[in-house]
Formats: C-alpha cells, sequence, structure tokens
C-alpha cells in the first residue's frame, strides 16, 4: 500500500470554543496506480483530507503513511521537502500560481526548489510540457499572454515536472471548457496508464468520475462513508439515496434501459458500450 | 491569522450591537480622552468597570478580550525591562541581577500596560459590536463636514467598504496561494535572503494579477449595475439615533469628564 | 421590430485581430438565447458589446430601437442586466440585503420602498434563509443567486448571462439553470446565455453558435444539434441524448425522441417490431 490513513483526525481551531473536527478517524487504504476519485458535499473535508498527503496539513491524532514516508501526529516532520516532491498537488485554478516571466522559467521553478540540478530541471520541464502539449513556440511566452486552459496546463506541467510517484488533482477542470477539460482528462488518464502515477482526483463533476476513476471515497461530515469500487457505488441506489449523489446521464440512461427491460451489463461505462448491448437485445 | 480576534466582528445580537455606529464612534473619541487624561487609579477603576459592564451586555465574551491581549505581551514585559533600567525614583522594591526595582518603575509600566489594555479593550468591542459597512456609515457622517472643502467623503466611503468586503476573500487567496508554492517546494519560513526574495515574488506576483483581474471585473459589476462615481445615490441604510444613543453618548461624555476631573483634583 | 438588432458588427481588441468579425443578428422580446462557441469564439466579447461596455468599431447594435453607444448607455443600462461568471467578483454588498440595495441605491430608489423590493426578490431566488449572512459563508451558486435576485430587482428587460454557471459546481449548476428556465417563462423578460453548458442549449428557444469571431449558426436547438458533425469540427460538445443517437445512427436505427424516457419507449416498441 502506498497510501494509507491511520485513525486519522484532523481539528481546525484546536482549542478553541469554535473548534470544528474536519477529519474525524480516517481509516483509507487507496491503492498504488489507481486513479481513485473522492467526492464528497462542500465542507465534508475533502481539501483538508488532500492536503494532508503533501504535508500542507498535519494529522492531530493518528498517522499517515505515504510512500516511505510516516507522519505521525505531533511529531515533528523533517522530509517535508522530499515527500511535497515525491506527492504532486495540483490545486483548484492552479493558474493563479504562475508568475515567473515565462513559461519555462515558471515549470522549472518547482524542480529548481527540490534540488534538480539546471539541466536536469529543464529537461524534465520540457518533457512535462510536451505531455501537456503545449507547444516549444510558448516557452519563452509570458504565462500571462496564455489562454485558460493552456495557463492550467503549464502550471500541471509545473507539478509533472518535478517528477512525482502521486499526483493529487483537486477539481482540475473547473471552470475549462468541454475541449478544454477534455484534454486534462486524457492527461491524467495517460498519466495513469503509461507511466502508472497514482491519480486522486477531487471533484463535483460525477460524470467524470464514473467513466475514469477506478475508485470512488466518499466523505461526509469529515469521515469517509464508502470506498470501493466506482461501478459498484453507483449501481447501488440505496448508496445513492444516502450520500445524495448526481447521477451521471450515463447512469440515468442506465437504468431508464434496465427499468424498461433491458439488461445492462454493470462494467458497461460509455454509450458505446451501452448501445452495444442493447443493439443485441433488439436485434435478437 | 485563523486565530486573529482584534477587529473582528462577531455576529450576535446585544444592546451594544445594536447602539448607532456613529454613537459608538464619538463614544470611542470620548472614552480613549478619558483614559489618556488621568493619572489617578480612581479614574481607571471607574472606566474599568465601565467597559467590563459593555463587555458583559455585549455577549462576546472576556475570553475574546484578553486574546486580544496576546499580541501586547512581549511589548509589556519590554516596557518593564526599559522601565525598570531607567526609572530610578520612589522606593527600591527589590534587585535582579544587581539591578535594583524602584517602585515607580513598576507603577509607571502598570500605569501604561493598564492604559493600552484598556484602549484595546474599547477598540475590540467597537469592532466586535459593529458591523464593517455600518463602522463605514459612521466614518463616512463624521467626516461629512470635510465636504465643504470638496472632500469626496462619498466615494471614499464606497472603497473603504469595498475594501472590508474583499478582505477575507484575499486572506483565504493568500492561503491558498502559499500551499500552492509550498507544495512546489517553496519554504515561506526558512531559507537565505535571494531565496526569500523568490518565495515572497512567487506569492505577491500571483496575488497581484488575481487582484486587478477582480477589479477589472468588479469595476464591470458595478457600471452594468448602474453605477457612476460622483453620482447621486440614495442610501439603503439610515442611521438613526435612538434614545438609548443619546444615554449611551452621555455615559461616555460624563467619564470624560470624570477623568479630567480626578486629574484636576485629585 | 425584434428587441435587439446586431448590424454587421465589428471588434477587436487590437488592431491585427478582428475578436468580432462582422456578426448581424436578431433577438425577440421574450425569448431565451444562448450563445455558444469554443473559448476565444467572441462569445463573451459580444456580450460585452451588447451591454455596452466595450465600444463596437464599426456597425450597429439597437436595443429597442436605441443604438448602443456613449450617449444612450444610461437608458440601455436601465433596460438590461448582466450576470457575470465568478461569483466572487460581482458580490459588491457586505450582505445578501446590501447586495441587492446596491443597484437600486444608484437607481435613487427612496430607502422605505427598497426594503419591500429586497425582500420580494430574495423570496424569487430562495434566498430568505440567507437574507443576513455575508458572501464569505454563501456558495457559489447562492452568490450567483444574490447576483439574479439584484438584477431583477432593477427590474430589467434583458439579463444577460456570461458563462454564468462555469465556475458553479453540478448542484450550484443545476440550481441556476432551473432559476433561469423559470425566468424565461416571462414574457416581459428576454434572455441572453453564454455558455459552454450544452445541456443549457436544450432549454432555450435559440441558440448561436460562433466560430473566430463569426456567426456559424443561429437556430433552434434541434436543428443545430442535427448536425453533430458540424459542431464537433468546431471543437464543440453536443447533448448526451444527441451522442446516444448519433451512437444509434451509426448501427442503423433512427431515434427521434428529444428525452431519455422517450428514447428507451422508441427502443422498446422497435424491439417488439422486430
Amino acid at each position: 500500500m502506498s497510501i494509507s490513513f491511520k485513525s486519522l483526525s484532523h481539528i481546525y481551531n484546536k482549542d478553541m470554543p469554535y473548534a470544528h473536527k474536519a477529519l474525524d478517524n480516517i481509516n483509507l487504504d487507496i491503492k498504488e496506480g489507481s486513479i481513485t476519485a473522492i467526492i464528497g458535499e462542500t465542507g465534508s473535508g475533502k481539501s483538508t483530507l488532500v492536503e494532508h498527503l503533501n504535508a500542507l496539513l498535519l494529522p492531530d491524532e493518528g498517522s499517515l503513511e505515504i510512500l516511505d514516508y510516516n507522519i505521525v501526529a505531533n511529531q515533528k516532520q523533517k522530509f517535508l521537502k522530499p515527500l511535497r516532491k515525491d506527492v504532486g498537488l495540483v490545486f483548484q485554478f492552479s493558474e493563479y500560481q504562475l508568475f515567473e516571466e515565462t513559461v519555462i522559467k515558471d515549470v522549472i521553478f518547482g524542480p529548481l526548489n527540490f534540488g534538480f540540478s539546471q539541466q536536469e530541471a529543464i529537461n524534465k520541464s520540457i518533457e512535462a510540457l510536451k505531455l501537456v502539449e503545449i507547444d516549444e513556440k510558448y516557452f519563452n511566452v509570458s504565462p500571462l499572454e496564455l489562454s485558460g486552459g493552456q495557463k492550467r496546463r503549464v502550471a500541471i506541467a509545473g507539478i509533472l515536472a518535478c517528477d512525482p510517484k502521486i499526483i493529487v488533482l483537486d477539481e482540475p477542470t473547473a471552470g475549462l471548457d468541454p475541449a478544454g477539460s477534455k484534454q486534462i482528462i486524457d492527461l491524467f488518464v495517460s498519466l495513469n496508464k503509461t507511466l502508472n502515477k497514482t491519480i486522486i482526483i477531487v471533484s463535483h463533476d460525477n460524470e467524470m468520475v464514473y467513466n475514469y476513476c477506478d475508485d470512488t471515497v466518499v466523505l461526509s461530515h469529515g469521515k469517509v462513508v464508502y470506498h470501493g469500487s466506482t461501478l459498484d457505488l453507483f449501481s447501488d441506489q440505496k448508496l445513492i439515496e444516502e450520500f445524495h449523489l448526481l447521477l451521471p446521464q450515463i447512469v440515468q440512461f442506465k437504468n431508464e434501459l434496465t427499468e424498461n427491460g433491458f439488461k445492462i451489463s454493470k462494467e458497461a461505462r460509455t454509450i458505446e458500450d451501452i448501445v452495444g448491448e442493447v443493439i443485441k437485445q433488439v436485434k435478437k | 491569522m485563523k486565530g486573529l480576534v482584534f477587529g473582528k466582528y462577531i455576529p450576535i445580537d446585544s444592546i451594544i450591537h445594536k447602539l448607532d455606529p456613529r454613537g459608538k464612534l464619538i463614544g470611542l473619541i470620548l472614552m480613549i480622552i478619558a483614559v489618556f487624561i488621568p493619572k489617578s487609579w480612581w479614574a481607571f477603576l471607574v472606566i474599568g468597570l465601565l467597559v467590563l459592564l459593555a463587555l458583559i451586555l455585549a455577549k462576546v465574551g472576556i475570553k475574546m478580550i484578553v486574546q486580544s491581549f496576546k499580541p501586547m505581551i512581549f511589548m509589556m514585559l519590554f516596557l518593564l525591562v526599559i522601565n525598570s533600567l531607567t526609572v530610578k525614583t520612589g522606593d527600591v522594591l527589590f534587585t535582579i541581577a544587581s539591578v535594583q526595582v524602584y517602585s515607580d518603575a513598576v507603577f509607571n509600566t502598570l500605569f501604561v500596560i493598564v492604559r493600552l489594555m484598556l484602549m484595546i479593550s474599547i477598540t475590540t468591542l467597537l469592532t466586535a459590536t459593529t458591523k464593517p459597512l455600518d463602522l463605514t456609515l459612521g466614518i463616512e457622517w463624521l467626516l461629512k463636514p470635510l465636504e465643504l472643502f470638496k472632500f469626496p467623503t462619498h466615494e471614499v466611503a464606497m472603497m473603504v467598504s469595498i475594501a472590508l468586503r474583499f478582505i477575507p476573500t484575499i486572506i483565504e487567496e493568500t492561503m491558498r496561494i502559499m500551499d500552492a508554492q509550498k507544495s512546489r517546494g517553496v519554504d515561506f519560513e526558512n531559507g537565505s535572503i535571494s531565496s526569500k526574495i523568490v518565495s515572497i515574488l512567487s506569492l505577491i506576483v500571483p496575488l497581484f494579477s488575481v487582484a486587478f483581474e477582480r477589479a477589472y471585473e468588479l469595476a464591470d459589476a458595478m457600471e452594468a449595475r448602474g453605477y457612476v462615481p460622483g453620482a447621486k445615490r440614495t442610501r439603503y441604510h439610515i442611521l438613526k439615533f435612538k434614545y438609548y444613543d443619546y444615554i449611551f453618548i452621555f455615559i461616555c461624555l460624563a467619564t470624560m469628564v470624570f477623568s479630567i476631573l480626578t486629574r484636576i483634583y485629585l | 421590430m425584434s428587441l435587439i438588432e446586431l448590424k454587421d458588427v465589428y471588434f477587436s481588441y487590437n488592431d491585427d485581430t478582428k475578436a468580432i468579425d462582422g456578426i448581424s443578428f436578431n433577438i425577440e422580446q421574450g425569448s431565451y438565447t444562448t450563445i455558444i462557441g469554443h473559448n476565444g469564439s467572441g462569445k463573451s466579447t459580444l456580450a460585452k458589446l451588447i451591454a455596452g461596455l466595450l465600444p463596437i468599431k464599426s456597425g450597429e447594435i439597437l436595443i429597442d430601437g436605441l443604438s448602443v453607444n456613449e450617449e444612450n448607455i444610461s437608458k440601455i443600462r436601465e433596460k438590461l442586466g448582466i450576470v457575470f461568471q465568478n461569483p466572487d467578483n460581482q458580490f459588491i454588498g457586505s450582505t445578501v440585503k446590501d447586495d441587492i440595495a446596491f443597484g437600486l441605491e444608484n437607481r435613487l430608489v427612496k430607502s422605505e420602498e427598497m426594503e419591500k423590493i429586497i425582500l420580494e426578490y430574495i423570496d424569487k431566488v430562495g434566498l430568505n434563509k440567507f437574507m443576513d449572512y455575508e458572501p464569505q459563508n454563501l456558495s457559489g451558486g447562492q452568490k450567483q443567486r444574490v447576483a439574479i435576485a439584484g438584477i431583477l430587482a432593477m427590474r430589467p428587460e434583458i439579463i444577460i448571462f456570461d458563462e454564468a454557471t462555469s465556475m458553479l459546481d453540478p448542484k450550484g449548476k443545476k440550481e441556476i439553470k432551473q432559476l433561469m428556465a423559470d425566468l424565461a417563462k416571462d414574457d416581459t423578460i428576454t434572455i441572453i446565455s453564454i455558455t459552454h453548458d450544452i445541456e443549457e442549449v436544450l432549454q432555450s428557444d435559440n441558440c448561436v453558435v460562433l466560430n473566430n469571431g463569426k456567426l456559424f449558426m443561429h437556430a433552434k436547438p434541434e436543428e443545430v444539434f442535427s448536425h453533430p458533425e458540424k459542431l464537433r469540427d468546431i471543437d464543440l460538445d453536443i447533448p448526451f441524448i444527441e451522442k446516444v443517437k448519433e451512437e444509434f445512427k451509426h448501427r442503423k436505427i433512427k431515434l427521434k425522441s428529444s428525452d431519455l424516457k422517450g428514447l428507451v419507449k422508441e427502443l422498446c416498441q422497435y424491439h417488439s417490431n422486430h
């Protein structure tokens, strides 16, 4: 197991009258090499959870084992830098972290902070920019001159260039147009498939979660209320009602079909899959 | 920054919350004069009791006021040390490390500390019980006479209220950008001066670019809703003095007069 | 006469590229028009031109027969309100009530009358419980509802939604889209919505498709989506139901329904006929 929360709790404003337990005894093992979604209503603790993965927040109780690091409550942590290098965190609206004069300077910023040599940092950065499909002609342009989608991809390249083993994305497609969103989703799916990176995505977008995430963690009031296969979650009517989940359209379609006597397998994920199964039954 | 108490509004309902902001501002000025004039402990006792009464009435909790003193502790200690070294009148109270501490040193320091504590309590009380917007309305009213000299009180008040409205948003944004840069390996606490400069740039540049974007969009939104700088506008909030506002101002005024009298006669 | 007329409108931010390149179309009173196009197609620029927040380079935009220009701007502002994309950057007041009051103060509405108007529109957008809330304690969707209430309170003839749902979570999106659909039922309000949300197009009366600053299509939604390949060519998505129909079409089954329920019924019928 590469990521393992052990009875972890986090309390905001500890020792204050308005203390608030944002994470409450979290026990969670996230599979290495998986794409895992973290969903839950606003205020359920998703961001708090994710910020622990990068030691931006430290546990108040319990511990977190991640890669070779072990973060224990109330102990001084000495390995923050290597941990932050190995776990890349892409924030929501990450384009707001761009600050250097040129795209390439901004992308090498992270690697240099983590102690890469100048040459290594540049090589890694060029590689990362290619992965996010930013054309070479933009390398020496100010990030401010790029479009919204391009800025977002440059920011992501800034994280990828540090060569993280685990990539955590907080609402990576928020505010982008459909074409821009698709490009980013395709990117992390390919990072997972070709480079075997563990991907953790915090998202409200259940369509995307259903389509691309192997596993889903549902948080509610700081507790893990579900952790398991995404397909199982969305095919369980009881769970859907209990967690007030918005149904992806594809699931609505599947449900409508099964209610009308069609047999659709749980594994059917895409329109093509479903239509294929329907056709077989219609043309029998 | 999350523990910051000074200047924070506490949204509850109390008689002190209900007071007119203009009255409270006048009260603040009168009470600050009352705190600074006297040299008698009697005056402090009376002011202290009044402040305590106001605190209880405001229901904001004594704990909050005590917390607002925290940032001052260092300053108070510093003051005590300096006074102990320099003030050499009165009786010798005790000796530490061959430094003789005189009674006047201790009393002078206590005097200043009590003054500061009272002042902080009074201002915290004002900000804790008055919505920032109401405060702006009050300040605008106090500045009204300056309009005679073409001072744009209305525009200034609008600017201040928008600034107040965006402070929480900008604090949140600062935290988020700091976190984002930390996960790119920035260390905001340690490091050489040159790396510190880069760290600060990585925070300031994005903050400015976001702030400008906000400002442009906000200007568009205001314009689209019919705002023209300098044009006549009506006001939704119209402040009205009630009987208890007069009582409040009278109490503050009486306190000030009392403390002036103690200075003269005691 | 149409309520809004665009006649050969041109605009550019700098001299070399035309952001809006010769666009003409009309919008009827009481209609709900969506404007779609990929990023950089000129959608938001067009909205700003109609609202008079940017000056056109050549051509003319008429609103109720009035040309949108410096001279008429205050009259036009009275007819038109805009809901912008970022919920935070249009929240001017320090509480929900104060924010709705902002526009009324500019219109010189008397304080005594404001309270009634504010409460009426807070009720209309369903924020009664939140009227004394400060913006930082509201969700994105709630902030957008405040913005809508603030604009409705000024009784505009036209409301422009400039990607008003794009920064919201799915729940907020759903709420705001429902509110827009409800407003569209009111014949005195004309709605123009610039959007990325292809599903929203289905609830509008007309759709304007822009591509590289030019008018690509202006038609009823059904007609726009009857050419999915054309939309794909210019980087646009199509609604889920159209994707399903397209997939069936590839497999030689033609379906007509415009909603999922109807579509599945059609399939059942097809099933029993074969």
